[in-house]
């Protein structure tokens, strides 16, 4: 009775294609957006927590500022203390169980080779940094400690300013200019690709520090200082021995506040993967509009569907229907329809991901439960959207339908 | 046959009233009919003479106002929509004018189409199916559209349609009024047929008088009363 049922509304949604298929866009679209968006989210999260600990859960990052927290950063009843020479020199001295320890500081800088230019992260840093963030050169030699003091126009480029100025070509040797500066390229960083917000990783620039803060910052702060800790010691530990001796050089007596902040990366991590998770419910959200918006249009053609059946009803009601027997056959189609264009839109929407997922190189991560859930929940709007269409074809008068035109 | 259930139809004082107050029509007024098992009766009347009203009735598809209208011995005028379904499910056939067959569906699946709501299963749906078109002579115009049926054939589907369930009463509003004279005979040679063979008892409406003459008896209505019942004596 229910297959007999199912084959009749594939049968009357095929004699309707273009009209059923129009009613489907609705759904399609809603489904394919829930689909692409939750699997690029997912897939986001997954590239940030790899991105993350690729960075090394063993680091920390130290910036200037009271800690991020209840009440948020920083406050107006505090100036804030930039991070200094004095703090880094502190920090390289003194701190044990350290891999290593490096400032950085960061902006967005215009970068000028020859007629082409581009708009790149430029890091003041030092020799350790690349130890620090444990990132490799493909060719050439880190930045000496002469460079890094004497503040030489010496960099080290990421893939993608390799390629925006000299295509496959070598760089090493070239001098590029970074905010009205000269700068010697001595080193090509090995690519890493995008982060999980599709940030580009390989168009950066290094620089010595003092380089940067005088020519680029025009100022002596650190923004930020990267320790790593060695293997035998845990980032709690690092992060306690950290503060006392920020506290200490920073001269902060025991009744007051941190001026400074200490996060490891899982925190970030953390932080950055909720975001995703926000950001992607948000989107969901807007995709689940678009599927009330489907379930409407299948309201509406299943109206018109019964209108046009009338007579159909009447003879079937003439000849022993019972109401319920009329309504299944319209629910039915209704589901039959939905769960249509729940497949077709899930089929989209996982197509989308993918390819989203091959451009902005994050892992390609469809979720069964997401799938399950949009192919009930459009089941759902069909049998929700097609009941009062159904009803109103099930409670007509076999004499009126059988004598309507 | 022979038992005592002879009446299959009974209408007792029977009023249909449409509308209130001054508005109000009776469109049966007080009818009182009988009609036996096995019978082929003839229902004629001018338009708005009550004839439709009345065989919407003895089909079950309405009920009336007030009186009381048995069938099979059931009250049948006091039972709500589901189970007058059930009834004419089980009791009636019905025959329409416009053949009333489902468009774009074979004859074999509009023959079924009551077994469905009987739920017999598909294989005994066919044959079943199968045997009623071979009775009213479709052998070959199983797997036919309506689209690719000619009129006469049409209406042959709907009466397999109508006696594949082994009703007791067939229902025939008009059944030869979109028909040529030669289709016509044909089609109430096979209900006359069908009425002596099968025992089934037949309420036909018509506005013909030759077509009423197949009938053993005719009935006509008049301004909503039974104005004449005779037994037509060609066919006595």
């Amino acid at each position: 009775m229910i297959w007999e049922t199912v084959r009749l509304s594939l049968r009357s949604i095929r004699r309707n294609v273009l009209r059923s298929f129009l009613t489907l866009l609705g759904i399609v679209i809603g489904v394919a957006a829930v689909i692409a968006m939750l699997t690029i989210g997912s897939g986001t999260t997954e590239k940030v927590k790899s991105d993350i600990s690729k960075l090394g859960s063993n680091l920390l990052v130290i910036r200037s500022g009271r800690p991020a927290g209840p009440g948020g950063p920083g406050g107006l009843d505090q100036v804030v203390r930039p991070l200094g020479d004095k703090d880094l020199a502190a920090l390289v001295a003194h701190l044990d169980g350290a891999r290593a320890v490096s400032p950085a500081s960061q902006k967005q800088v215009r970068v000028i080779f020859g007629t082409e230019s581009l708009t790149s992260g430029v890091t003041g840093t030092d020799s350790a940094y690349l130890d620090a963030r444990d990132w490799k050169l493909v060719s050439g030699r880190p930045f000496s400690d002469s460079e890094t003091r004497s503040g030489t126009g010496a960099c080290l480029i990421g893939e993608t300013v390799r390629q925006q100025f000299f295509g496959a070509g070598d760089p090493e040797g070239e001098i590029i200019r970074v905010n009205r500066t000269s700068c010697k390229i001595i080193g090509l960083l090995e690519p890493k690709g995008y982060t999980g917000f599709g940030q580009d990783q390989d168009n950066v620039v290094l620089m010595p520090l003092a380089a940067y803060q005088r020519r680029i910052a025009g100022n002596r702060d650190i923004e930020s200082i990267y320790v790593a800790a060695d293997d035998r010691t845990p980032t709690t530990v690092l992060q306690q021995r950290v503060e006392d001796i920020l506290r200490d050089t920073r001269r902060i007596t025991p009744d007051r506040d941190d001026d400074f902040s200490i996060r490891d990366m899982t925190q970030i991590a953390d932080a950055m993967a909720s975001a995703t998770t926000t950001m992607t419910g948000m989107l969901g959200a807007v995709a689940g509009v678009s599927l009330l918006v489907g379930g409407i249009g299948i309201m509406n053609i299943m109206l018109v569907s019964v209108t046009e059946r009338t007579r159909e009803i009447g003879i079937r009601l003439a000849i022993g229907a019972h109401e319920k027997h009329i309504l299944i056959q319209f629910l039915v189609e209704a589901t039959v329809l939905s769960l249509l264009g729940g497949i077709i839109g899930i089929l989209i929407g996982l197509a989308l991901a993918g390819l989203a997922s091959v451009t902005l190189t994050i892992p390609f991560a469809p979720s069964p439960a997401v799938i399950l859930l949009a192919v009930g929940f459009s089941a759902l709007i069909g049998m929700v959207f097609g009941f009062f269409p159904a009803l109103r074809g099930a409670r007509l008068d076999p004499i009126d339908a059988l004598r309507h035109e | 046959m022979a038992s005592g259930a002879i009446t299959l139809i009974g209408f007792e004082k029977v009023w249909k009233s449409y509308g209130h107050g001054e508005a109000r029509v009776h469109a049966l007024a007080g009818v009182d009919l009988a009609i036996r098992r096995g019978e082929f009766v003839a229902i004629m009347g001018p338009s708005g003479s009550g004839k439709s009203t009345a065989m919407n009735i003895i089909g079950c598809l309405d009920t009336p106002t007030a009186g009381t209208y048995s069938f099979e011995g059931i009250d049948a005028g006091r039972l709500d929509r589901n189970r007058r379904a059930v009834l004419r499910n089980l009791y009636v056939g019905f025959v329409f004018q416009g053949y009333n067959l489902l468009p774009r569906t074979t004859a074999a699946e509009n023959v079924e189409l009551p077994l469905i709501y009987r739920g017999v299963r598909a294989r005994e749906r066919r044959s079943l199916a199968m045997q009623a078109l071979a009775e009213v002579g479709l052998v070959g115009r199983e797997h036919h559209t309506p689209a690719e049926l000619s009129g006469g054939q049409q209406q042959r589907v709907a009466i397999a349609r109508a006696i594949v369930t082994r009703p007791t009463l067939l229902v025939a509003d008009e059944p030869t009024g979109n028909l040529d004279t030669a289709r016509t005979h044909e089609i109430m040679e096979l209900l006359t047929q069908l009425n002596s063979e099968l025992g089934l008892t037949i309420a036909m409406v018509t506005h013909e008088a030759d077509v009423a003459g197949y009938a053993q008896r005719t009935i006509r209505f008049l301004d909503g009363h039974v104005a004449s019942d005779t037994a037509n004596l060609e066919m006595a």
